[in-house]
């Protein structure tokens, strides 16, 4: 009697596993599954084929199954933090790029993922395949080796000079071949500026704008304009469909009219 | 009558493996049709083995007929096997995930 | 192309009851209790794997091995490059798992030792094993547990398992010794192999990247 009812219950859990849509939802079921199997072994009186299946068709291979599919559906973005385009609020990270990445990931049917790292990692990791966008300002730099997405937010690099003394820039970003001393994220940069060991530096208008926002400089300095450029997605090199569905929905959120909105207000 | 749910069950679960083998496109759902068609093949030897009212063939355990242990000796280290080959199968999906970047068989099938 | 599937799969259920149907009425046999007598253990099942049909799982224990070579050799070049990111943790696992993992490995243990007199054997050890290795790799992070359990030794150490067991099994085989002690011994050297093959497996998914 308990034969029949675990046969039914067996059937009934693999009809379920197999006509997932989530692949995740199908390896539990299946766990599930062989979990009951083992249990209708014993009912057969084979005491040793239930453990083994017991320990392997639930314990090693659900978890195995799990363990190799921790990046199904996942959408990686490389960012390094700049206000108001991606940056994190206390729990809550926010920004124009972080809506935009938002709706295109629910798009696609992907789980969005963000990895704050510093801005001169951000092209390894899109060659290494680790991640697949980079976002957080990302001006164009050069020779990459990297896909571009349109641009998304004109900006212009400029040249801000507090005092006498060399320029400095963040590392990896395009400003770094004007200035003399490279530091590693932008944080570094405003403070080397504030304690006076470099008399200005190279950054985007942003950054600048973000520093007085925030009053991370002391006071006032002279501002040159060096170069029109403009944010944008940076999309790993081997990611051809990626970048293509990434340009169509930017396309369509541009007809649409929600990126001109989006821009007025968190730009202003 | 144990063993006939036990064998039903077996050409229930072969089925619905082959089917999912068949018609999924995505390559992980077809291992796991292959995993469910295999534990229904075991279960198949596995429900031959039982006699009626029978006790597992241990020494010691009882007057009442033994099973058959010889499907069940077979079938033993055929499951741990079975968890090898998957490793493999899925050390063979990263890989070809990494290239291709799809695992959808159609598109695989496309750019030969 | 649905027809033809629903096609198939009518002629293999036609096929599996010709089957059933040529083992039905199932034949008597002989008490199997002879069978264990003989080879000086109690478990019948473990008579036939370890003692009738030894030459069959001695090559069933090289195919496991073979397996995880080959996981190894197509994971090889797969590293991460970046920052690993960490396996879903939470502090109940970490806490539970250095109390947990003891009376995991006392249990495989007891399931190898006795698998000659009820249920269990080498097999079912070896993989409890690993999965008690799994659970600590969960809690700990998988590249601080590979450093502390020193894994370039634990695969020689996994080679030198098989090397024993095939060694064994060829003494057994020829000289033709029927004691419970070989089965222990055997018992306990395929629980070791195959407890050190889940762990390559384990660790080489954990650790790499793709996009799977």
């Amino acid at each position: 009697m308990t034969a029949v009812i675990l046969s039914a219950l067996a059937f009934g859990l693999a009809l379920f596993a197999l006509t997932q849509r989530r692949l995740l939802w199908g390896v539990l079921g299946v766990g599930a599954h062989s979990l009951t199997l083992a249990g209708l072994y014993l009912a057969l009186s084979a005491p040793d084929v239930a453990l083994t299946e017991a320990a392997v068709g639930f314990g090693l291979v659900t978890l195995t199954y799990l363990l190799a599919l921790r990046r199904t559906g996942k959408l990686v973005v490389a960012a390094c933090p700049l206000y108001p385009l991606l940056y994190q609020e206390g729990e809550r990270i926010t920004g124009l790029e972080w809506e935009i990445l938002e709706r295109f990931a629910r798009w696609c049917h992907r789980d969005l993922e963000i990895v704050w790292v510093p801005r001169r990692e951000i092209p390894r990791l899109l060659h290494a395949g680790e991640a697949h966008l980079g976002a957080g300002g990302f001006l164009p730099g050069p020779e990459e080796g990297v896909r571009f997405s349109r641009p998304l937010v004109p900006t212009k690099l400029v040249c801000l000079r507090l005092q006498e003394g060399p320029l400095g820039a963040v590392a990896g970003e395009p400003g770094q071949e004007l200035a003399t001393i490279a530091y590693e994220d932008a944080g570094e940069l405003a403070r080397a500026l504030l304690r006076g060991e470099i008399g200005g530096a190279v950054v985007d208008l942003l950054r600048q704008r973000e520093w007085q926002l925030h009053r991370l400089i002391s006071h006032e300095g002279s501002t040159a304009t060096l170069e029109e450029k403009g944010f944008a997605f940076a999309v790993a090199p081997d990611e051809e469909e990626l970048w293509k569905s990434l340009e169509e929905f930017l396309a369509a959120l541009e007809k649409a009219g929600v990126l001109e909105e989006l821009r007025r207000r968190y730009l202003g | 009558m144990e063993s006939l749910s036990g064998l039903a069950l077996a050409v229930a679960l072969a089925a619905l493996g082959l089917w999912t083998m068949v018609t999924r496109r995505n390559v992980l759902w077809k291992l796991l049709g292959l995993n469910v068609a295999s534990g229904g093949s075991i279960l198949f030897l596995v429900a031959l083995s039982h006699r009626s009212g029978a006790r597992p063939a241990i020494v010691g355990l009882g007057p009442s007929p033994a099973v058959d242990p010889l499907p069940q000796a077979l079938v033993l280290t055929a499951i741990v096997i079975h968890f090898a080959t998957l490793a493999l199968a899925l050390a063979l999906v990263i890989v070809l995930t990494e290239r291709r970047h799809t695992q959808d068989v159609k598109k695989l099938e496309e750019e030969g | 192309m649905k027809w033809i599937t629903a096609g198939v799969l009518l002629g293999l259920a036609a096929l599996l009851g010709l089957g059933i149907a040529g083992v039905w009425p199932r034949p008597e046999f002989p008490d199997p209790d002879p069978i264990a007598t003989e080879w000086d253990v109690e478990n019948a099942v473990a008579a036939i794997v370890l003692g009738v049909r030894l030459w069959d799982t001695l090559f069933e224990v090289l195919v496991y091995a073979l397996a995880m070579v080959g996981v190894r050799f197509f994971l090889s070049g797969m590293r991460w490059q970046g920052i690993l990111p960490p396996l879903a943790e939470t502090p109940l696992l970490r806490r539970s798992a250095d109390l947990l993992f003891g009376p995991i490995l006392v249990f495989a243990v007891y399931v190898a030792v006795s698998g000659h007199i009820g249920p269990g054997g080498g097999f079912p050890a070896g993989i409890i094993l690993g999965s008690g290795l799994l659970l600590l790799a969960l809690a700990k992070g998988v590249e601080h547990l590979s450093t502390e359990l020193y894994e370039p030794k634990l695969e020689g150490l996994e080679y030198v398992a098989v090397a024993a067991t095939l060694f064994l099994g060829a003494i057994v085989l020829i000289v033709g010794v029927r004691s419970s002690a070989a089965f222990v011994a055997g018992n306990l050297l395929v629980a070791l192999e195959v407890a050190i093959g889940a762990w390559v497996v384990v660790h080489r998914f954990a650790s790499a990247r793709g996009e799977v």
